[in-house]
């Protein structure tokens, strides 16, 4: 008899790997896989794939215009990959023609997504030659002068995601414009700033040339403008970039007046600038013709957040790589995770949003930049918005707060995430807005029945961001999504969220439309996002829902097939008791007591 | 009555009371012979505070000018600070709360004199009890009987009356075994998995001393345990360098010559002093104010506790594994046998029976494997994590079992009967109680005091109607299955709800939870009415 394993071991909730019977493996790979439209086959090939969890499983690769496809043949357990393309930052190939060793020759794919996968070939006749050079060609497409797959696909949903966001729309249900903010398309061919969107808000008081001044005077031409507005109070989150100051420390009257209207809109005592950096950065970006609003600014006061920049957060996010994949650190697992300094950094992000919130909501006006405003900046105003307006905790609302504050105002996902790009060391690299939506996730952890939407949109929402299935996140600013048509000739991620919008939801949802949610923004009350950040690894539980979650369907199903017996039982009754419609009293109370229950139970299910 | 000679001041005007979670208030406090009383005054609120001063771990007084403050951390991590005016009050308050809170007489405890008006003394006392755990395992007669060798508690002191042991073995070889095994703690069946018919065993090390002493009815008593069956397994909870160790002072391990069917496993699980040390260290990090909250992750780490956490759950999964999957029967044990044995005994009976999970099953589980199986109560919980006391026998052990029945709670929030508020409310109890139930050491002490006749039992006054409510869970969905918890240290976490309760953070938390558990409740209702 085999003795019990010495060490206790929990491997018995892999879930990703599962048993299977002999026949499915030898049905045939293509079978196996629901192409998309306009999905198509490229190359295929035997392989063994080297899972860091289950050690080298020999199978089938293959490789289409959108996806990586791997399932391993003779093996007790079934393993899988389908991975899209997008998701590749790095293909290298991996030992020599020489190189000894089982399985040291073959191919080193690095993933954006916190994995790596590597698949070892036939060393014999250049096997791995045609699929690294293919799969090199139809990952990093527009190196190779391909479209990306979001133009090839061509996936009909019963929704229109593009129709999610209309700026006109959303300014209106802010209540603008009003006697204080106006609207204004001076912008409408990208001239005053060709990273910002064409409908911008504006103080009522400072005229076109105003603004033309002003964007003189701020970097890349972001001048402040109107992200949000306190319903009752007036109070406005405006967003910029930092002002042009330099070394020389330049100023500017028209910059300066324009900040005073702002505050004077709602009668703010002070306007409270927060620069997003850390207050040496700030000043270090005096050389480059940077910097930040000095004394001058007599009716403001600076506060600098002391968020880092995109590189060291992507850096820390690579050492959080590193302690989670393929094995997690465990023997010095939270002082390895402290010394990645990522919760340190959601946490400062996330207290940055809070002080603007809080600011905001006290009847003080902000105004948020970093250096560019496309970054950090992005971040605080979208994050003090879902904290403050309960519409974009709403599943829709949420898709439009990141329509506006993300995509419209130039968050340059082309550059952060290289869609379809070849250079994976480039330094623009960066994952803020992964840390975004770390920020979201936390704030659902604490409020768990704030958000219409649960985890599994966040996770959609972050394997979208890469695949390129989508246009939603291509492209820096909206200059650019309009020369490539992306509305025109590509799909909206809000397209297939919404048309499984059921799929999104979060069952324990209570709205409270009036409530400002302060999430709390200490280190011990944040936690790992371990169901995204360590999802690859098997001995991380697979919950695409939690159980109780489930559980509450359940019963939430039950109470409908209910509801459906009782509407029956009064079709049938109805004949009877229309007869006695004479007498309604008695009818009345004994068929409409149960659904009126009902309503009064109601919840926005 | 004597508590009066140490109240000086039982009543002081004028009070203010600081807690988080609270607005100050103004009122009057008084000192009782067993709890303090604080009662707002002011219009319009009538907020009363009463607490029981044997919940008091630790107070602090600051005098300055006339008035004093007296700061107050309790055993279940709550602070208070009251200002006192008048210096003199103020020292008077705080010598009765000093001497009150820590008085040694079990009998002058305040379960003693809790007369609640719904319960009278006639109640039936406890769930369980060895005899009728025997009579309803039928399965078991065959092969195991229940001996009542230890009726007057005089081979074993913390053994209850009656114990199970296996059928061939008589009283007499008992008294032997017993001689052999560190305070008499022979071995006796804790567990009978119905799957299999392999059992769980516990008990102390084996008096085996430097001269490997034998003793043939212990050995016999376990070839009786396995009977035709290859082998069992021996979990000894110290490394293998520490039972070695243990020989110099007269204990010991079990040999393979003496034990050849036995296989022993050794695994390190920490205990006493440094078990308290840890929680010592975790409370202050989530007690730390200061804004510099870089280091908390290192500061969590340091504290070990959650290292303590992963070794337990991980060794009564190992325990399970055995019983469960291989189809072999265990002996547990460490050195006496009354701490870390009872704890993975628990934890794997959780993992492996679903019976064990109900409400009333858990509440049974506990009253059998750690009041009757005679876990040091009194010793352990006379003080946590606050008190400047010297350390004697204090030991979270309890509070680490319940910490790792939350984190399988939050692994398999479906196959547990009871919910959170279960646990907190059994931390809190184990410390300071109305109730006698986590009184004394073990049976022989609540006999000689006459716990059982004159206090109220904790666990019949949970499973009232109203109170069950609160303490079930709504989402409960039995399954035969075995859970097994994941033990990878991503897989655990802080226990907030106990440790971080008292921060305001964790209140809103709380809340949410409250109004999920009332929605799951209300649609549950109606969905199956």
């Amino acid at each position: 008899m085999a003795s019990p394993v010495s060490v206790y071991n929990s491997n018995a909730l892999d879930t990703h790997i599962s048993s299977s019977s002999r026949e499915s493996l030898k049905m045939e790979l293509l079978a196996d896989v629901s192409l998309l439209p306009g999905e198509e086959r490229i190359i295929d090939k035997e392989t063994i794939y080297i899972c860091p969890f289950n050690g080298a499983v020999k199978g089938k690769v293959l490789i289409t215009n959108y996806r990586l496809y791997f399932k391993s043949v003779d093996a007790d357990v079934v393993v899988m990959l389908d991975v899209p393309l997008g998701a590749i930052s790095r293909v290298e190939k991996m030992g020599g023609a020489s190189s000894r060793g089982e399985n040291s020759y073959g191919l080193d794919i690095t993933c954006k997504d916190m994995r790596n996968l590597r698949f070892a070939l036939k060393q014999e006749g250049h096997s791995r030659r045609d699929i690294f050079e293919l799969l090199f060609k139809y990952a990093f497409p527009l190196s190779h002068g391909l479209p990306l797959f979001a133009y090839v696909t061509q996936e009909k949903y019963g929704e229109n995601g593009w129709d999610i966001y209309k700026p006109i729309e959303e300014f209106r249900r802010q209540g603008l414009p009003n006697n204080k903010w106006r609207i204004t398309f001076i912008n409408k061919n990208y001239e005053l700033c060709d990273t910002y969107p064409t409908v911008l808000a504006v103080p009522f008081k400072s005229k076109e040339e105003d603004l033309r001044r002003v964007a003189a005077f701020r970097s890349k031409g972001r001048i402040p403008v109107l992200s949000w507005i306190h319903r009752e109070n007036q109070a406005v989150i405006v967003r910029c970039s930092q002002p042009l100051v330099g070394m020389s420390g330049k100023r500017n009257k028209d910059d300066e007046r324009y900040l005073d209207v702002i505050r004077e809109a709602n009668d703010s005592t002070k306007l409270t600038i927060y620069d997003a950096r850390p207050s040496v950065n700030a000043v270090a970006n005096k050389a480059t013709g940077g910097g930040y609003e000095g004394d001058e600014y007599q009716s403001a006061e600076l506060v600098f957040l002391d968020i880092q920049n995109i590189h060291v957060m992507r850096e820390s996010l690579k050492k959080l790589k590193d302690i989670v994949y393929p094995n997690v650190e465990e023997s010095h697992w939270l002082s390895s995770l402290e010394s990645t300094h990522w919760l340190e950094h959601v946490k400062l992000v996330l207290s940055g949003a809070i002080q603007v919130a809080d600011k905001v909501s006290s009847g003080n006006s902000v105004l948020v930049h970093c250096s560019d405003g496309w970054d950090r900046t992005a971040q605080l105003t979208s994050l003090a918005m879902l904290m403050l307006d309960s519409h974009y905790r709403t599943l829709r609302g949420f898709q439009v707060l990141i329509e506006k504050e993300w995509i419209s105002f130039g968050h340059k996902f082309a550059s952060r995430i290289g869609h379809g790009d070849k250079n994976h060391a480039d330094q623009d690299r960066s994952p803020v807005f992964v840390q975004f939506i770390d920020c979201v996730w936390q704030m659902t952890k604490q409020f768990p029945t704030a958000f219409e939407f649960n985890e599994r949109l966040l996770l959609t929402i972050l394997d979208h961001l890469y695949s390129c299935c989508f246009g939603t996140f291509l492209y820096n600013c909206e200059s650019a999504r309009d020369q490539h048509e992306v509305r025109l000739k590509t799909v909206s991620l809000w397209s297939l969220v919404n048309s499984k919008m059921e799929m999104y939801l979060n069952p324990f949802y209570t709205p409270e439309s009036g409530r400002v949610l302060y999430p709390v923004a200490s280190m011990r009350h944040l936690e790992l996002w371990v169901t995204y950040y360590i999802r690859w690894n098997p001995r991380i539980r697979q919950q695409q829902q939690s159980p109780v979650e489930q559980r509450y369907k359940e019963l939430l199903a039950l109470r409908d097939e209910y509801l459906k017996k009782l509407e029956e039982l009064q079709l049938s009754d109805s004949s009877p008791s229309s007869r006695l419609a004479n007498t309604p009293n008695t009818s009345s109370s004994t068929s409409s007591t149960p659904p009126q229950q009902y309503t009064h139970l109601q919840t926005p299910l | 009555m004597e508590f009066s000679e140490h109240i000086k001041t039982a009543n002081v005007e004028d009070v203010v009371l600081r807690q988080t979670l609270h607005p100050p208030s103004r009122g009057t406090l008084c000192v009782t012979g067993h709890h303090l009383l604080f009662s707002d005054r002011e219009e319009g609120s009538c907020r009363q505070v009463l607490l029981l001063l044997r919940n008091i771990d630790a107070i602090e007084k600051r005098i300055s000018g006339s008035s004093g403050t007296i700061s107050i951390k309790c055993k279940d991590l709550r602070v208070l600070h009251l200002d006192i005016p008048g210096m003199e009050q103020c020292l008077n308050i705080a010598r009765s709360i000093e001497t009150l809170s820590c008085l040694e007489a079990v009998s002058e405890m305040y379960p003693f004199f809790y007369r609640p008006s719904n319960a009278s003394l006639q109640d039936q006392w406890g769930l369980s009890s060895p005899e009728k755990h025997y009579s309803q395992m039928t399965e078991l007669h065959d092969r195991w009987r229940l001996s009542t060798v230890n009726r007057h508690y005089s081979v074993c002191p913390s053994y209850p009356p009656a114990v199970i042991v296996p059928k061939n073995i008589d009283d007499a070889m008992l008294e032997k075994i017993a001689k052999f095994r560190q305070r008499g703690r022979f071995p006796v069946l804790c567990y009978y998995h119905r799957k299999n018919g392999m059992v769980i065993m516990s008990s102390s090390q084996p008096l085996t001393g430097a001269n490997r002493k034998r003793c043939m009815e212990d050995e016999f008593l376990l070839q009786a345990v396995i009977d035709g069956s290859d082998k069992g397994y021996i979990i000894d909870t110290r490394s293998s360098q520490q039972a070695l160790q243990a020989r110099i002072t007269g204990g010991g391990f079990e040999s393979k010559s003496g034990y050849s069917s036995w296989k022993r496993l050794h695994r390190q699980m920490e205990r006493g002093k440094a078990l308290q040390e840890s929680l010592i260290k975790l409370v202050e990090a989530c007690g730390d104010e200061s804004h510099n909250m870089d280091r908390w992750l290192s500061k969590l780490e340091n504290s070990k506790w959650l290292s303590h956490v992963q070794t337990a759950l991980s060794t009564a999964g190992l325990l399970a594994e055995c019983v469960e999957r291989d189809g072999h029967s265990v002996l547990v044990h460490g050195s006496e046998g009354t701490d870390s044995t009872l704890l993975i005994s628990t934890l794997a009976q959780l993992i492996m029976d679903p019976c064990c999970r109900t409400l009333e099953g858990f509440l049974a589980l506990l009253e059998r494997e750690w009041v009757q199986a005679g876990h040091p109560f009194q010793q352990r919980c006379s003080h946590s994590a606050y008190s400047h006391a010297r350390l004697q026998q204090e030991s979270p052990v309890f509070l680490l079992l319940l910490d790792c029945v939350w984190q399988l709670w939050r692994q398999f929030p479906l196959a547990l009967g009871f919910s959170e508020a279960l646990l907190l409310r059994l931390a809190t109890e184990a410390y300071a109680s109305n109730y006698g139930t986590f009184l004394c050491n073990n049976q022989q002490e609540r006999c000689v005091l006459r716990v059982k006749e004159n206090t109220r039992c904790l666990f019949q006054a949970l499973l009232r109607p109203r109170e069950r409510d609160g303490y079930s869970n709504p989402l409960y969905e039995p399954t035969e299955l075995a859970i097994w918890p994941s033990v990878h240290p991503q897989s655990l976490q802080l226990w907030r709800g106990f440790f971080l309760r008292w921060t305001p953070q964790a209140r809103h938390l709380e809340e949410a939870q409250e109004e999920i558990r009332n929605m799951i409740i209300e649609w549950g209702k109606l969905a199956l009415s």
